[in-house]
């Protein structure tokens, strides 16, 4: 039904085409994940087939794309107007980016109507109804009337659904439309695509980097790196035997989903400990606009921390788990409660005893790029944290230099800036100014959520390496259950600001007592897709 | 926020580590002066700016070498008009001082208050503006209705009213002018650092201990210096025109040739010689406008959303 042959796409930048030779057909009814990392030209190739190339720079130098047997190269704008939203539609990763802010839900639907269909206004809303509540939106007229920031996240994205829906395209594409979302709004937008996708016969290209939400929902699957299809061919085949290196080493990035063993009770000295923390975040009100409730973030938090152990924090958004790490840090103050690091209060300490103890706790932030100062040479850095806490400047530039070959980065690394490292690189770099203080403990906010699979394959095994070797403890902040069974020792289950279910993860994992976890651990996309072990060359 | 990340860096690793990093090994301070340049460059009118700003310099450097002596001595018969006299070719005044003696010398003058006020009010600003945008909150509030009690006077009206409590010498000028022009700037690096506090680089470093003063100055300050240099180009060409409207009020240091006096006194012959305030003023237009066009280039330059 759709096909693309030897398509070429030409730019300037890192490589002299950034799609080669891309032979792709979705048929009727069929669902085609395309998967590849950061840069390998996924997005691009979707935005090609939509004819939405920030044209003149990127173009289709060579090649066809056809829908149903007419060529699009060779249509005019017009025509592809006419074509885009009513026999291929897109669905984008961020709904609250890609729907407008001043329009109601309802208005934008039917935009979409107006445009490519003769309806009268009553014919078009009663459609727009029919399409929310296809989507299983919750009280249809409602949201018809609400603007998109009144609704959730998840509804946003079925509201994305039923705009692209509404016109039964031939074609339906989707950018990573769940990345942005939590895993259970994501299994069961995963799922409504798929009810749709059957009932109404369409194809959809859906775009993704996570293997587990291949494993979910593709018929078939085309692996893209560097702009060149290195393998594709039914689903169970590739996610069983994948042929290529390249799919090999992605797969085996996946983390498997099978806890370490659980550790008998250790001897090991406790290491950190919270009591009881609690934070409310009172939320202001302007003196006209009355007063809001205050939001509760995290209500009654207890925790133990051994040598050498880690422990993973574990919720969705809003659960209050980032509210967590910068309490026990204290980059946050709460409201009451005790931080104990080897029996020193953090919560009470002084701003000269809090400045001796940070020592002993440090951080590693999500996104490498905003947590390192970009004015700063990577050596001063990682120096930075020893200077401050009195060590002489030589002396820690030389330990600077020692921690890099420690993160496995080069020593030539010490003298460049921040922007000039892949994002692996730069978490790299925030391990090792962690580790410049000689910490006991390590709080890891989310590290690898903002890294590739491959990359944050590596890091991880860094961050275990670095553990064991230096006998740290690790408090891991994390929402995906696959990277918290791949590294934690013990969990503890956050909502609403609430510890659901806490202990072993071995045993969360396998016997989750609370329905939240098990709702959560069900969600786990490709959950049933077993990870084949493979030999990376 | 999409990551700046333009460079050779943003592909992902390949498997095996330790992870290579594939660039040319070359200066990299050198570099960066280099793209900024090369973007400054592109701009016409910045590079127009650019040379207009060497000619003041050049003036102010080598009015010694140029018109010796002092240029409030009189050096000719008054009024003497510009292209006539060779000895005083751009002419003189009613009392016979030479006008192109004036102009080198009070280029000498009026790049100093330009400098000299713009570091006051930016020095001012910049505590300000940092102290009140990092800490937020009842600090915040004080400083900035301080802030807003200094904007709401008309700022020339607020140096008339000092100059004419603390007199007209050159120091005071210069320093009631930076004191006027303070609030501008102390907005914009209390926005910056608004934004920039919330970066988690500033939640890192506080999480090694570093102090506030130092996280202030040391950390924050220096990404938010680009737009305030920018900016300092506007707060310069205005002190230049503040100081020569006192001057043309007749509250100018009298001792000094200032660009400003020159105007101020040629106006009472405006009719019969127009190029004793004529050609002063167009000194001043020249030079605010060298300024005026090197900020926008600088602009230009230090946005980092802009391609080499």
């Amino acid at each position: 039904m759709f096909a693309t042959s030897r398509l070429l796409c030409r730019r300037g930048g890192d490589r002299p085409h950034a799609l080669w030779d891309f032979n792709l057909t979705v048929g009727e009814g069929e669902i085609v994940c395309l998967v590849g990392e950061s840069g390998s030209g996924k997005s691009l190739a979707a935005n090609a087939v939509m004819r939405l190339l920030p044209e003149p720079h990127v173009r289709v130098s060579q090649g066809t794309i056809s829908l149903d047997g007419q060529d699009l190269l060779s249509l005019s704008e017009a025509e592809m107007r006419a074509i885009r939203g009513d026999r291929m539609a897109m669905i984008f990763q961020e709904p609250m980016t890609a729907l407008n802010p001043q329009k109601t839900v309802g208005w934008q639907i039917d935009e979409v109507l107006r445009l490519h269909t003769n309806l009268n206004k009553a014919g078009r809303k009663a459609r727009a109804l029919e399409i929310l509540g296809d989507v299983h939106i919750p009280a249809p007229a409602s949201t018809y009337n609400a603007y998109p920031h009144q609704i959730s996240g998840g509804q946003r994205q079925r509201v994305m659904i039923a705009m692209a829906l509404v016109l039964k395209p031939r074609l339906i594409i989707a950018d990573e439309p769940t990345t942005a979302l939590d895993v259970t709004t994501q299994k069961q937008i995963l799922k409504l695509i798929k009810d749709l996708q059957q009932a109404q016969g369409t194809g959809i290209l859906f775009i993704t980097h996570d293997f587990g939400v291949v494993a979910e929902i593709a018929d078939r699957i085309a692996v893209l790196r560097l702009g060149e299809l290195v393998e594709q061919g039914p689903a169970a085949q590739i996610l069983r035997s994948p042929q290529h290196p390249y799919t090999r080493k992605l797969i085996a990035a996946v983390p498997a989903l099978t806890p370490p063993p659980e550790k008998p009770a250790s001897g090991e000295p406790l290491v950190l400990e919270a009591r009881s923390l609690r934070k409310t975040f009172a939320a202001r009100g302007g003196y006209l606009s009355g007063k809001r409730n205050p939001v509760i973030a995290v209500k009654d938090l207890s925790f133990q921390l051994r040598r050498g152990e880690t422990l993973g924090v574990v919720g969705e958004s809003g659960s209050g788990k980032t509210t967590v790490s910068r309490i026990v840090t204290r980059l946050l103050e709460s409201d009451s409660g005790e931080v104990r690091i080897d029996g020193r209060d953090l919560i009470s300490a002084s701003k000269t005893e809090l400045r001796a103890l940070r020592k002993d706790i440090q951080m590693v932030f999500q996104d490498p790029m905003a947590s390192l100062n970009p004015r700063r040479r990577v050596v001063e850095l990682i120096a930075q944290g020893p200077i401050v806490q009195g060590v002489a400047k030589d002396v820690a530039h030389a330990r600077a230099r020692e921690l890099l070959s420690l993160v496995e980065l080069p020593p030539a690394a010490a003298e460049r800036y921040p922007h000039e490292f892949s994002g692996g690189q730069r978490q790299r770099i925030g391990i090792a100014r962690a580790l410049a203080m000689e910490p006991r403990v390590i709080v890891a906010d989310e590290p690898v959520s903002a890294l590739d699979v491959s990359v944050q394959a590596q890091v991880l095994k860094l961050l275990a390496d670095l553990r064991d070797r230096l006998h740290l403890s690790l408090l891991f902040v994390t929402h995906d259950l696959r990277v918290a069974a791949q590294l934690c020792d013990k969990v503890i289950v956050m909502s609403k600001g609430e510890i659901v279910e806490a202990g072993p993860t071995a045993r969360v994992f396998a016997n989750p007592e609370h329905p939240y976890t098990r709702s959560l651990l069900d969600s786990i996309p490709g959950r049933d897709w077993e990870p084949p072990v493979c030999n990376v060359a | 926020m999409t990551h700046p990340d333009t460079s050779v860096a943003s592909r992902p690793l390949p498997a095996a580590s330790p992870a290579p990093i594939a660039l040319p090994d070359i200066d990299l301070a050198q570099t960066r002066s280099l793209v900024l340049w090369r973007r400054f460059r592109r701009n016409r009118a910045a590079l127009l700016g650019l040379i207009l700003f060497v000619a003041v310099v050049l003036m102010a450097a080598l009015a010694d070498v140029v018109t010796p002596g002092d240029p409030l001595r009189i050096a000719g018969s008054p009024l003497t008009d510009p292209l006539t006299v060779a000895s005083n070719p751009w002419g003189t005044d009613q009392l016979g001082r030479d006008i192109m003696s004036g102009i080198f010398h009070g280029a000498r003058i009026s790049l100093a208050i330009g400098v000299v006020a713009t570091v006051i009010s930016i020095a001012i600003g910049v505590v300000i503006g940092a102290v009140a945008g990092y800490f937020g909150g009842r600090i915040d509030g004080a400083l900035m209705r301080v802030t807003e009690a200094f904007q709401t006077i008309p700022s020339f009206v607020l140096l008339l009213t000092l100059v004419a409590i603390f007199g007209s010498s050159i120091e005071i000028i210069v320093i009631a002018i930076g004191i006027v022009s303070w609030t501008a700037p102390a907005r914009m690096v209390r926005a910056e650092f608004m934004s920039l506090r919330r970066r988690e680089f500033v939640d890192a470093a506080r999480n090694l201990g570093v102090s506030d003063m130092s996280i202030i100055f040391r950390e924050i300050l220096p990404n938010a210096l680009p737009p305030v240099v920018v900016f300092a180009s506007v707060v310069m060409a205005n002190s230049i025109l503040m100081e020569s409207a006192l001057a043309f009020l007749g509250l100018g240091d009298p001792n000094y040739a200032s660009w400003g006096n020159m105007i101020g006194q040629g106006r009472a012959v405006l009719r019969t010689a127009w190029f004793c305030s004529v050609i002063p003023g167009v000194a001043i237009l020249l030079t605010v406008l060298s300024f005026s066009l090197m900020g926008e280039g600088l602009n230009d330059a230090l946005n980092p959303r802009q391609k080499r």
